[in-house]
């Protein structure tokens, strides 16, 4: 059955034990002045759809341990670019990458790395959520037992479930389809599976656009957990969702109708909701466009 | 442009606010023209206009209020809203505080005072007029160039603050008038620093509004270079 699910899908969860990359954690000033460690730099990144240049250039620091949002209208190319991060891109055919993507010291678009044990450290959840047909406890416990996980899987289940806010809503059930649960826990059951392969960040692309607002704000109260112990960059249409959650907002923005999409500007997200630099972040971020 | 129904909202309570700034700068010209003059009868239809002001202000909060929840404004909205609240407060506020002085000069007209002193308060009053008028004119021309030039304009309001505590202090040896009016005399003085106070700030808020900086610091600059040059 696993065969049948898209490649996107598979890269959630399918892994390979493969040695982690040796962790290093520079110390660099955030863009907010304090310092905190850097989980991903992205440098000169561009992306491509056959000929067809979607995204350019953009360079920017995810810190550990930070919410880093991607805000911007549609089409400017926030689904494109956080899919890169994690090689997702490359799934799709004539889709490319050009430039540089580090996790930490690693290269992730180096020779020798497997795009699957990047998946494996950098995770993802999308938009619509896409639990397998599986009991709920398989849906946590399928990824960790098939990337060689040895320890306790009923803790390794109760642990991510529990991170991801939805153990005391589900631990009666465990049994139960996960395709049963509502589209909200549904979401956090995704979150779960994610977490359970013990990624290094996680990217979430417009995770809560398809929840109701109780959902969603669950869902954001869950990465106010998550990034203790994660880094998270999340794409999102709801600007007050990124003001809500994020440390730092990234602004994509395409300048005339056929350009790639760039990353506009880029600061603490408590300066890009109050005062940003750039007229066009300021018209995005009010409302007056997008 | 999209968000126009908010953009209107804005922009009609930005046209209340001013329209409050300018009723409350008719009741200052009165004032000062009431104290030029001694004439109790211009004061006395000053009075009574604090409650209306401070009834119209609560209007412009609540309306206020109501956009941040319904709009969830950020930047240069929410600095607007934000802005239009202090705003608001400041021009309340110096509504108040001409009642007040009108209030003295009605139960003052008889007294006899030192005509040193008056004059001190009418130049003091006159000079706090014009802070406040150019604290609204900022507001409402966003031109905030001019907003530092009011700091320099209320250091003159604070040297006459002074002087015209001195002459309460010591009065001259005419006798320095009716110990009661000497006494106002006092709280004008206070009032009247308020006033000019709260159009300095009206302008630096304006800074805020436009620029997202705080004026605070620059004017903190400014303050410790002329301590420096002395």
């Amino acid at each position: 059955m696993e065969m049948e699910r898209t490649r996107e899908e598979r890269g959630v969860s399918e892994a390979e034990n493969k040695p982690g990359i040796r962790k290093k954690t520079p110390e660099m000033s955030s863009v907010a002045g304090e310092p905190s460690a850097l989980g991903m730099k992205i440098e000169n990144l561009s992306a491509f759809y056959g000929s067809f240049k979607a995204v350019t250039d953009v360079s920017m620091d995810i810190l550990i341990n930070k919410v880093t949002a991607i805000i911007g209208p549609s089409g400017c190319g926030k689904s494109t670019f956080i899919r890169c991060l994690n090689r997702m891109h490359e799934a799709i055919p004539s889709a490319r990458t050009e430039g540089c993507v580090m996790l930490e010291d690693q290269d992730i678009y180096a020779k020798e790395v497997d795009p699957v044990s990047i998946r494996r450290r950098i995770g993802m959840v999308f938009q619509k959520p896409n639990p397998f047909s599986k009991s709920i406890y398989e849906n946590v416990a399928w990824g960790a037992r098939i990337n060689g996980y040895r320890g306790d899987m009923d803790e390794l289940v109760e642990r991510s479930l529990r991170r991801a806010a939805l153990w005391d809503e589900v631990k009666d059930k465990l049994k139960k389809s996960g395709l049963d649960l509502s589209g909200g826990q549904q979401q956090r059951l995704c979150i779960a599976r994610t977490l359970a392969v013990e990624p290094d960040v996680i990217l979430m692309d417009e995770p809560a656009s398809a929840l109701d607002p109780v959902s969603t704000q669950k869902i954001e109260d869950t990465m106010a957990d998550l990034k203790q112990r994660y880094t998270v960059v999340i794409v999102t249409h709801n600007m007050q969702q990124a003001a809500r959650i994020s440390d730092y907002t990234g602004f994509f923005y395409i300048e005339d109708m056929g350009d790639p999409g760039r990353l506009w500007e880029f600061d603490g997200t408590e300066k890009m909701f109050s005062n940003p630099n750039r007229k066009e972040t300021e018209d995005y971020v009010t409302g007056r466009f997008g | 442009m999209p968000r126009e129904t908010f953009q209107q909202e804005l922009d009609d309570l930005v046209a209340e606010v001013l329209s409050l700034g300018g009723e409350v700068e008719g009741s200052l010209e009165n004032m000062v023209k009431a104290m030029e003059t001694r004439d109790a009868g211009l004061a006395n239809r000053e009075l009574g206009v604090d409650v209306r002001y401070k009834g119209w202000g609560t209007k412009i909060d609540e309306e206020s209020m109501i956009l941040q929840a319904r709009q969830a404004p950020v930047a240069r909205d929410l600095r607007l809203l934000y802005t239009v609240q202090t705003v608001t407060n400041h021009l309340v506020r110096s509504g108040t505080l001409t009642e007040h002085i009108c209030h003295v000069i009605v139960d003052t007209v008889e007294s006899e005072r030192d005509e040193e002193l008056e004059a001190t308060l009418i130049e003091m009053a006159r000079t706090a007029r014009t802070i406040f008028h150019e604290g609204l004119d900022i507001f409402k021309d966003r031109d905030i160039e001019r907003a530092r030039d009011l700091q320099a304009k209320d250091d003159r309001v604070d040297l006459l603050y002074s002087e015209a505590l001195n002459l309460i202090a010591n009065p001259s040896a005419s006798g320095g008038g009716d110990p009661e009016w000497r006494m106002r005399a006092a709280l004008i003085v206070h009032y009247l620093e308020r006033i000019a106070d709260h159009g300095v700030d009206i302008g630096g808020r304006t800074v805020f509004l436009v620029t997202g900086e705080r004026i605070e610091r620059a004017m903190q600059q400014y303050l410790e270079r002329d301590l420096g040059e002395e």
